[in-house]
């Protein structure tokens, strides 16, 4: 009876060696057909290359394809087999999405399974509880995606968006009122300003870009703080050359190291300080280069002495937007206990790059920062966010291509679908919420 | 006696009672129309109009299933305009201003000449309720007439209070008296009462008018044409409309009276429509807009008196006048009726059934104001609906809902039994999320069909409608199969039609959907060969063609919900027992009692988990059933 196709990743997320992507509906075959080949034989696994639109390979791994009824949901079911980590997971998913399944909804497949009568009457109660507690666990997953910056950013555009709509509706509904919009040039403006915003709300979500192509951490501070020790630490080799030696690393240093399956660009610079020697002077000029391409710096200090002049440089001489992790090191000698805390608005770190002590703190932070935490689904709730602005992206597009058409009404449609693609964010904006935006603003009336 | 005869009773006076009575008697219910004045039949209480951006949309509608009201305003429209013209075919609205007289005289006559239709003046003072169902009413002078099936359409006279100042009597519109017993007697019932205002304008003579310094406002010409069985030639003499301004010496004079304004010393309670606000509440709201239009309505070719449209006001009569005579053109204005603001109650929709039964009394229909609409669109649209229902109801057949991806009686329904409404309720084309398929021009194909199964389309009607429809999928079907070749175009031909070189072949039907291409042009191409001679078929080609992606995503989007909208919830269903619900949400389900799952989704704060869990609990009960039964 379910006329949509759904799709999630159906293995626990972190680092694993296989992760499942499962697919439940009508369009299943249709998708294996796309993505991976020829259908394979009902309940037989076989091995296939993943391929995204322009033929380029995802992955690869097994292909399950279960017909209905003879399904775990009852209806037409699609499984790819692939490498775990979220980032090839979610390119997965990515195209899933593309050619027409969405994502499903907390408990969705047992929920279809219970409605199609494959599970049996004692596991009602289950399937019932496991609904509420997962949509609960992903109502505080989407809370907390909406943190910061992303959040303000995605109000800012929801107003644009309402802001706009509330003129382009009026001068459809009210055309007797002397504000007909869609005839100046205000709309075109009020559309170009949300499609900005939209932009910049995606800038803000980041994760998207980070999660193509790694997010870049620089570690900086002065010399002999333990940078290359903490960037051996992570890469967990010995990529970088540690003496006791004050200003031995004289170049960048840089590390593609992975946590959990996200990947990380990590780059190692020169102590900052005044130096006479010209080597030593063109690897600070670097690493102040490196400073400023960073997603995020980590900013070593000695804990024995905390935040130095090089510290008080790079925090000021970064670009303001750049956020920055205070790492408090050798925890070995100053005797402090590992900690994640805040001082003055900077996450703070204790740790032993040495030891290790504490270093599982920074990975943790590292994921979060990426937008990613193990446990409460953090990272499928980014993807449903980013999902959303996605689907609204392309209505704001097609709505300005029928704004140049002149076809006030398809306007109006395109930017309706915008607004119930946001609404996965921002909550329901119904008929009546946006009757009432036009009343507040207008003095509508005959 | 008497009461023997009917099947269903219809009380009331305004545009729901001739909908439903002539309803349910075209379905062949044996049907009495009681009404405490028969001269108020067709009667128009408020601005001498029809039709508006929604409200248009229902006319077609309600005419589409054989109402009367399109075909009445086509007969007493003295000013016709199409609003949005330019603003693409889903938004386009046909709006009239009505001779008074004539459009009533019409509407009468389509009642008087009505079979099965009997019409007696008495004002109903009693319901016969019988075990939680209505079986007849009982008259003001206590004659007995029952029946099975009883609509109400009784409009602002329950509980109407009158403000003009700070003076205010008991009354309904226009000077009917209330029907106050009636009202007693629906109280005791558990439903949910409300109370809202609406307001009139002072009416002007049109002699003490200096129309010179006004701005005019003609009818398009050609005049548009409501009925899909009207014709131009219908139309009355053609009139225009007239606009003036408040100024800053009219905001002054009501901000000086705002101390003797019923609404704010508090004497009035009632909410009033946002939309058509009062002039003291648009000078208060929008301080800093310095004017407000004011329409100078004609109310018909043999009256001076007109309407003017903007200034509904419940000042004191002193200030009313003063403030008319500020404006432009209106300086020696002579009043012939002071405006006022209308309190009356209005029964929560929520009680309600999809049919408009009620929920608390078997057989009994609401339709109209007394649901917290406004307007006579509305009002027509609910009347037809009800007595749609009170008619099956006799014939022990299932109600008929139309959805909300069918028309804006859909819409106007489900919002009102989903959602309730605060202020009275009118229709706006936003309140549709499927605006672009519920079109005026297509308001036939949507709903003729359906009208002819349920029983209430004529042969002439349906004659018509099958020829039109005919013409249109033949059309299509040649735009389809017609293929053009770049050769077949000369050169300046393409430039003219398309703009640009025709570079590959393409079929007619394709070419039309280019958004600089019109049905017109490109049948001037000699190759497109011979176009269709209806320009209303030649229009919906054109329509279809131009929206079909669009139509086509809308339609997808009504499958994906229809398999919500076609599943029942139990009336008695103890939300205590749905497993996993919040308080919150239970409540509000308790509260509205949605009557299917895609009813329930649209409430506000109705989770999609919730209606996951809601599924589980019905799917459960279901089987639990089978289960005993085996």
């Amino acid at each position: 009876m379910a006329a949509d196709t759904i799709c999630a990743i159906a293995t626990p997320p972190g680092q694993g060696g296989v992760g499942i992507v499962r697919v439940s509906g009508p369009a299943a075959a249709r998708l294996i057909d796309a993505v991976a080949g020829p259908l394979p034989g009902p309940r037989r696994a076989v091995f296939r290359r993943f391929t995204d639109q322009d033929g380029s390979v995802l992955d690869e791994g097994l292909v399950l394809w279960f017909p209905a009824p003879g399904s775990f949901t009852g209806e037409d079911v699609a499984e790819f087999q692939g490498h775990g980590g979220p980032v090839l997971l979610d390119r997965l998913l990515r195209r899933l999405i593309g050619l027409g399944a969405r994502l499903a909804r907390p408990g969705e497949f047992s929920e279809r399974a219970f409605l199609n009568g494959k599970l049996d009457l004692a596991q009602a109660e289950a399937v019932a509880d496991l609904i509420a507690a997962s949509s609960e666990a992903a109502a505080r997953a989407a809370m907390e995606s909406l943190r910061g910056v992303f959040s303000e950013r995605v109000h800012t555009l929801t107003d644009s968006l309402i802001a706009l709509r509330v003129h382009v509706e009026s001068a459809i509904d009210f055309p007797d009122e002397e504000i007909d919009f869609l005839s100046d040039g205000a709309v075109a403006d009020g559309l170009a300003q949300v499609q900005d915003e939209l932009a910049a709300v995606r800038r803000a979500a980041g994760q998207g870009q980070v999660l193509r192509d790694g997010m870049t951490v620089v570690i900086a501070g002065r010399p002999n703080a333990g940078k290359s020790s903490l960037l051996n630490a992570l890469a967990e080799t010995d990529a970088a050359i540690v003496t006791e030696v004050a200003g031995t690393t004289r170049d960048v240093l840089r590390e593609r190291i992975q946590i959990d399956g996200m990947p990380l660009h990590v780059i190692d610079t020169a102590g900052l300080r005044d130096s006479v020697n010209i080597v030593e002077q063109e690897g600070i000029r670097r690493a102040w280069r490196a400073i400023g391409e960073a997603d995020r710096l980590l900013l070593v200090v000695d804990d024995r002495c905390g935040p130095d002049e090089a510290a008080r440089r790079v925090l000021a001489g970064r670009p303001a937007d750049t956020p920055v992790t205070l790492i408090r090191n050798k925890i070995d000698l100053s005797g402090a206990g590992p900690m994640t805390g805040e001082e003055g608005g900077i996450p703070v770190i204790r740790l032993s790059a040495k030891t290790g002590a504490g270093l599982e703190g920074l990975r943790e932070h590292l994921k979060a920062s990426m937008g990613y935490t193990a446990g409460e689904g953090n990272f499928t709730a980014r993807r449903r966010h980013l999902q959303a602005l996605d689907r609204a992206g392309e209505c704001l597009d097609r709505a300005a291509t029928q704004l140049v058409a002149g076809a006030g009404e398809l306007v109006a449609e395109e930017l309706r679908q915008a607004q119930q693609a946001l609404a996965e964010i921002t909550g329901e904006f119904t008929s009546e919420d946006l009757l009432g935006a036009i009343f507040s603003t207008f003095c509508i009336g005959k | 006696m008497y009461g023997e005869l009917f099947q269903v009773i219809v009380r009331g006076g305004g545009h729901a009672v001739t909908h439903a009575a002539r309803g349910a008697a075209r379905m062949g219910s044996r049907t009495l129309l009681l009404t405490h004045n028969m001269e108020t039949i067709g009667q128009m209480s408020c601005n001498p109009a029809i039709g508006g951006i929604g409200k248009g949309h229902l006319v077609k509608e309600v005419d589409a299933m054989g109402g009367v009201m399109a075909q009445a305003i086509d007969q007493g429209g003295i000013q016709f305009r199409t609003l949005n013209a330019r603003k693409g075919p889903a938004v386009r609205a046909t709006r009239a201003q009505a001779d008074r007289a004539l459009y009533k005289a019409a509407v009468r006559h389509a009642v008087e000449n009505q079979p099965n239709l009997s019409v007696f003046q008495q004002a109903v003072d009693d319901l016969l309720i019988e075990q939680d169902r209505v079986v007849g009413a009982i008259t003001q002078m206590g004659l007995v007439f029952r029946a099975p099936a009883v609509v109400l359409t009784v409009g602002t006279f329950l509980g109407g209070r009158i403000h003009i100042g700070l003076d205010n009597y008991q009354g309904g519109r226009a000077g009917d008296p209330p029907a106050n017993a009636l009202a007693r007697r629906l109280r005791e019932r558990p439903f949910r009462v409300g109370r809202l205002k609406t307001g009139t304008p002072p009416r002007i003579d049109g002699k003490t008018i200096d129309f010179s310094k006004l701005e005019e406002q003609p009818g398009d010409d050609p005049a548009p044409v409501f009925s899909f069985m009207g014709n131009r030639d219908q139309h009355p003499a053609q009139v225009s409309c007239w606009i003036t301004h408040t100024n800053p010496r009219t905001h002054e004079i009501i901000r000086g009276a705002l101390d003797r304004s019923p609404m704010y010393s508090g004497e009035i309670e009632g909410v009033g429509p946002r939309y058509c606000p009062s002039v003291e509440d648009k000078v208060v709201r929008f301080a800093d807009k310095e004017s407000h239009q004011i329409f100078i309505e004609p109310e018909g070719l043999d009256t001076h008196e007109v309407y003017p449209n903007g200034i509904s006001t419940s000042l004191p009569f002193d200030v009313q006048l003063e403030l008319v005579r500020s404006c432009v053109g209106l300086e020696r204005a002579h009043i012939t009726r002071p405006g006022y603001a209308i309190e009356y109650d209005y029964f929560d929709p929520r009680d309600l059934r999809p049919s408009l039964e009620t929920r608390h009394v078997g057989g009994l229909f609401f339709a109209g104001q007394i649901n917290g609409t406004t307007g006579y669109e509305e009002a027509a649209a609910q009347g037809l609906v009800a007595g749609i229902n009170a008619a099956r109801l006799v014939q022990d057949r299932e109600p008929w809902n139309p959805g909300r991806d069918l028309a804006y009686m859909g819409v106007l329904i489900d919002d009102l039994i989903t959602r309730g409404t605060k202020e009275p309720y009118r229709m706006f084309t936003s309140r549709a999320e499927y605006r672009l398929m519920l079109r005026e021009d297509n308001a036939d194909l949507r709903l003729t069909p359906v009208a002819r199964r349920l029983g209430l389309v004529d042969d002439a009607r349906w004659a018509a409608f099958e020829a039109k429809r005919e013409t249109i999928e033949r059309e299509q079907q040649r735009l389809r199969a017609t293929l053009i070749r770049p050769a077949d175009v000369s050169p300046a031909d393409a430039q003219r039609v398309f703009g640009s070189p025709l570079r590959r072949e393409q079929h007619l039907d394709e070419l039309l959907r280019r958004p600089e291409v019109s049905y017109a042009s490109l049948m001037s191409l000699d190759a497109a060969g011979q176009p269709v001679a209806d320009p209303a078929v030649a229009e919906q080609v054109e329509i279809q063609a131009k929206y079909a992606g669009y139509l086509e995503r809308q339609r997808d989007e009504i499958e994906r919900s229809r398999r919500y909208e076609s599943l029942p919830i139990p009336e008695d269903l103890d939300y205590g027992q749905v497993a996993g619900l919040s308080s919150e949400v239970r409540q509000k389900l308790a509260d509205h009692r949605p009557a299917s799952i895609g009813q329930a989704a649209r409430i506000a704060g109705v989770t999609p988990a919730a209606v996951s869990l809601l599924l589980v609990h019905l799917r459960r009960g279901e089987r639990d059933g089978q289960r005993r039964r085996a």
